[in-house]
């Protein structure tokens, strides 16, 4: 029972971790990442071989670096973001929306194609095996203290990079990035370069992406290709959405709702006789089904973006200028006031 | 302005701001730019004029940045910026607005102008982490004075509202504003006054006129040749993607050549008004 | 015969999937203006009807059955369109949603089509083709009938964009919808019928790739999804003569690589011939103003 709650536990936070990734990228800056599944694939692999000894016999793999954790998770999070520089380089700069997503997608599907077949660098269809369960010499765990300590690991890595990215989300960072989003061309006109404001979120997003990869990868203790098709970017789509694009808080309430209850609950069903995998199936239709009809009725999540009002720029509240607005917003023709003070 | 800057081939007398020479562009083989060439004198507000599609908005999303020219080149003073990227000519001080507003939508009020200055503290990762209290404090001296722009233009009242639920005059009051929150030297106004009411008219003539007191150049495109006549210094008329001549509005209804080769009408319509 | 013409039939084959799936896709982003991330299950969704009708009622003949599998997935189409996709089309300025909706349809009909008819790979019943040598080549009779069907399909809708006042109406939309639709042409009706002729294709697409590759299952339609992507990218996306050419450079680049590399890096072929056409031409090898 306590295993099967702590794992819950632990795919809420690693998906709360993911879905931020994403939120940066296309929540806040509107960059349509289709690849995003492949960013967390590479955060894992990486993981995965980081910590690994060099010297397992039976799998092919690279680096075998032995690092320990949490830097072999840390070398996942920035793997995924030189990731992302190549990709940024190539796509970004260039294409227009739709060609991005398919470019994405495709490029998503070519990288599980390409790990799926090529034995000799990344062992082909069986993936990565064995890899080492963390903390789990150090603290003397068993299989079942590990997956409790594991998931509190994983709520307070969540909790230190919910910290960061709030602070990103709300600087001027954060608010360049919206600006991006809701009209790049008007962005580059204030003397935004939005091209290296992109990549800047590029690199974050997949940064998360790397690390949430890099947590599942230690979690399961394996890497299997197909469980990174193309299909998975939209999960992380539908906490995404259901949560609240431009909210970090929406991604953990997306998260709860869609990867913890819509996704991992069902899963502890039996099976219906005769029907291999029919639970599974139904569920993924619902949530491709659950974010259309959230995308309808309240497109802007559960948890909406947040409103920065002036108060909180530490300015003060000047209500006599909102009544001397409102008495006159009749007479337009009177003189202005002072001169434009801001102005050079 | 003296008379003798229309006359061709005397040296202009003011310095300019900005200068372009042999512009052009094409769309699919409608020639929008057509060798367009002018200047834009220091310190004065400048008009844009001439007939629906003469052009007027292409050039200044070429002098902008925001589209690249097929053949010609453009100074911002003594710097070449020709088809330079749109932020890098924003950063030397010349914004625009747009003819149809574009506001950013999802951002307050407040906030699209705090996303105009181009360069922020906080724009920079390692500060946003590191140098959270430089970042506090740039953005509260930004915020003051922000607040104290929407309070002239109006907009105070509105600070917290979403952009996209202002309306339509709203709007031009905030592209305006917006522009001059990222202290321009140089101010291209793509037609300020277009579908506002006459009171709101006089209003942002004044918000013009006041930035030229202020030591900014502005160039604004506009239709109203009353409004023209009233507070711009300087003419350029374009017409087919060409200049057509340039001066004071006074010299260019009494160019014949030019009244009667195309603006016969216009001008006169425009000092009836 | 050597390895090379025998991967030429075989790259003729895929190319005449290609193109019909190709023609199908380009019809509707023409008309719509968004990339249809579904199309992939359209085709296996076509595939499962023929199978249907071919093996699990009435037991057609598997070109009979084809016929009805397409159309069902035409009017499945136009149904999408009306009830799902046009209405998100319409109500949201930016093309992001629409694409997200088509991401999460394709998610749902393949898991819908997996819970029918379940993961195992199904065959169509239909008679043991004999081969036959043309020249160099040598291709069994279905092949031969693969071919046939795509060099009819092109033909047809060579015709109908040029000679049919439908054709014209599609052309002058895809060029300029509102244009179009200030000069009188009922654009909700072109988008209909649009959507079906799409759908129809798409049907017939995942068949001819099931007859082609002598097996069914529901993915496959998905991984095909791709390598149309980079035919379409290639010939300009949008341009339904751009899309045929695309389809027979791709068809033939794929099966000629695997031949000589390992016919598992198929899809990693197409996707490099993609990126190396958006970095040289990101138009498409034949520009169309305006798309890119
Ligand atoms: N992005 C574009 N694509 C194709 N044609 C364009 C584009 N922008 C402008 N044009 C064409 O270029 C010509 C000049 O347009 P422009 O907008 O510069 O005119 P304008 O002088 O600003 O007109 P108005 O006074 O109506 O605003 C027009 O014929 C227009 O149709
Ligand atoms: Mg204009």
């Amino acid at each position: 029972m306590l295993y099967y709650v702590f794992t819950l536990v632990f795919f809420l936070f690693d998906y709360f971790i993911l879905a931020m990734g994403l939120n940066i990228q296309y929540g806040a800056t509107g960059i349509l990442n289709f690849a995003y599944i492949g960013f967390v694939a590479v955060g894992a692999y990486m993981t995965g071989v980081a910590g690994m000894p060099s010297n397992i016999t039976g799998q092919h793999y690279i680096l075998g670096l032995g690092l320990p954790f949490p830097l072999n998770t840390l070398f996942g999070g920035l793997s995924a973001m030189a990731m992302a520089v190549i990709v940024a380089l190539i796509t970004l700069r260039r294409l227009r929306t739709d060609y991005l997503a398919i470019v994405l997608i495709s490029l998503s599907l070519v990288l599980y194609d390409f790990c799926n077949n090529f034995v000799p660098l990344f062992n082909g269809a069986d993936g990565l095996y064995n890899v080492p369960a963390p903390l789990t010499k150090a603290l003397g765990l068993n299989v079942n203290s590990f997956i409790v300590v594991f998931a509190c690991v994983t709520g307070v890595v969540a909790l230190i990079l919910w910290f960061v990215m709030a602070r990103v989300t709300n600087a001027p960072l954060g608010r360049s990035l919206r600006a991006i989003r809701d009209d790049s061309t008007v962005a580059g006109a204030l003397g935004k370069d939005v091209f290296r404001m992109q990549l800047k979120s590029m690199l974050i997003g997949s940064f998360y992406a790397g690390i949430g990869g890099g947590l599942l990868i230690q979690f399961g203790g394996s890497f299997n290709p197909t469980a990174w098709l193309p299909g998975e970017t939209f999960v992380v789509f539908a906490v995404l959405i259901v949560g609240g694009a431009g909210n970090n808080i929406g991604m953990f309430v997306g998260a709860l709702l869609v990867e913890t209850l819509l996704i991992h609950l069902p899963a502890f069903l039996p099976e219906i006789p005769g029907h291999p995998g029919l639970i599974e199936y139904i569920d993924s239709a619902l949530v491709g089904i659950v974010l259309m009809v959230m995308l309808w009725t309240r497109p802007q999540g559960i948890v909406p973006e947040r409103v920065r009002r002036a108060v909180t720029f530490g300015v003060p509240d000047r209500p006599e200028i909102d009544a001397r607005e409102l008495g006159s917003a009749e007479v337009l023709g009177a003189p202005v006031a002072a001169a434009t003070e801001g102005a050079k | 302005m003296s008379a003798a800057n229309a006359t061709a081939g005397s040296p202009p007398l003011t310095v300019d701001a900005l200068r372009c020479e042999g512009l052009t562009k094409a769309f699919q083989g409608v020639h929008a730019v057509n060798g367009a060439a002018f200047e834009v004198p220091e310190g004065k507000i400048t008009a844009l004029i001439g007939p629906n599609g003469a052009g007027k908005t292409t050039v200044v999303n070429i002098l902008s940045g925001a589209m690249s020219s097929d053949s010609g080149r453009v100074f911002l003073g003594d710097t070449e910026i020709t088809n330079w990227p749109a932020y890098k000519i924003a950063r030397q001080g010349l914004l625009r607005t747009f003819q149809l507003s574009r506001e950013l939508g999802g951002l307050t009020v407040l906030e699209n102008l705090l996303a105009a200055p181009a360069v922020q503290a906080g724009d920079s990762l390692v500060n946003v982490l590191f140098r959270p209290g430089l970042v506090r404090r740039q953005e509260r001296e930004n915020a003051e004075r922000a607040l104290e722009l929407l309070e002239v233009y109006r907009l105070y009242r509105h600070r917290d509202t979403r952009a996209r639920e202002l309306s339509g005059g709203q709007k031009k009051l905030l592209e305006i504003a917006r522009a001059v929150m990222a202290s321009p030297k140089l101010l291209l106004l793509d037609e300020p006054m277009a579908g506002v009411n006459p009171a709101l008219i006089e209003v942002i003539g004044e918000y013009i006129l006041d930035l030229k007191r202020s030591g900014v150049t502005v160039m604004m495109i506009e239709h109203n040749l009353g409004i023209v006549e009233k507070i711009c210094d300087h003419v350029v008329v374009l017409a087919e993607g060409r200049t057509l001549a340039t001066g004071s509005m006074s010299e260019l209804r009494s160019n014949t050549a030019v009244v009667s080769a195309y603006l016969g009408e216009v001008i006169n319509a425009g000092a009836a008004h | 015969m050597s390895l090379f013409w025998l991967s030429v039939g075989f790259g003729l084959v895929t190319a005449s999937v290609l193109s019909i799936a190709s023609i199908g896709l380009s019809l509707q982003f023409g008309i719509t203006n968004y990339v249809n991330f579904a199309y992939g299950d359209f085709m296996a969704l076509g595939a499962f009807f023929t199978y249907v009708f071919n093996n699990q009622v009435l037991h057609f003949n598997i070109w009979i059955a084809m016929v009805i599998g397409s159309l069902l997935v035409g009017a499945f189409a136009v149904i999408v369109n009306r009830y799902l996709l046009g209405p998100f089309a319409r109500r949201f300025q930016t093309t992001h949603y629409v694409l997200i909706v088509t991401f999460g349809l394709s998610l749902v009909m393949l898991n819908l089509i997996y819970s029918i008819w379940g993961a195992d790979v199904r065959f169509y019943s239909m008679p043991i083709a004999s081969a036959l040598s043309i020249g160099p080549l040598r291709l069994t009779v279905t092949q031969l009938v693969v071919i046939g069907i795509a060099a009819l399909m092109i033909g047809s809708i060579h015709l109908v964009l040029q000679r049919t006042r439908l054709g014209k109406s599609m052309r002058a939309m895809s060029d300029n919808t509102t244009l179009a639709m200030t000069s009188g042409i009922d654009t909700k009706r072109i988008t209909t019928l649009t959507w079906f002729l799409s759908g129809s294709m798409a049907g017939l697409a995942g068949t001819v790739l099931g007859i082609s590759e002598g097996n069914l299952t529901p993915a496959s339609g998905e991984l095909f999804l791709f390598v149309i992507f980079a035919a379409v990218i290639l010939g300009g996306i949008g341009s339904i003569y751009g899309a045929m050419g695309g389809a027979i450079i791709i068809g033939l680049a794929t099966e000629i690589s695997a031949a000589f590399i390992d016919p598992a890096y198929k899809l990693d072929i197409a996707f490099i011939a993609l990126i190396i056409t958006l970095l040289i031409r990101p138009n498409g090898l034949i520009a169309r103003p305006g798309t890119a």
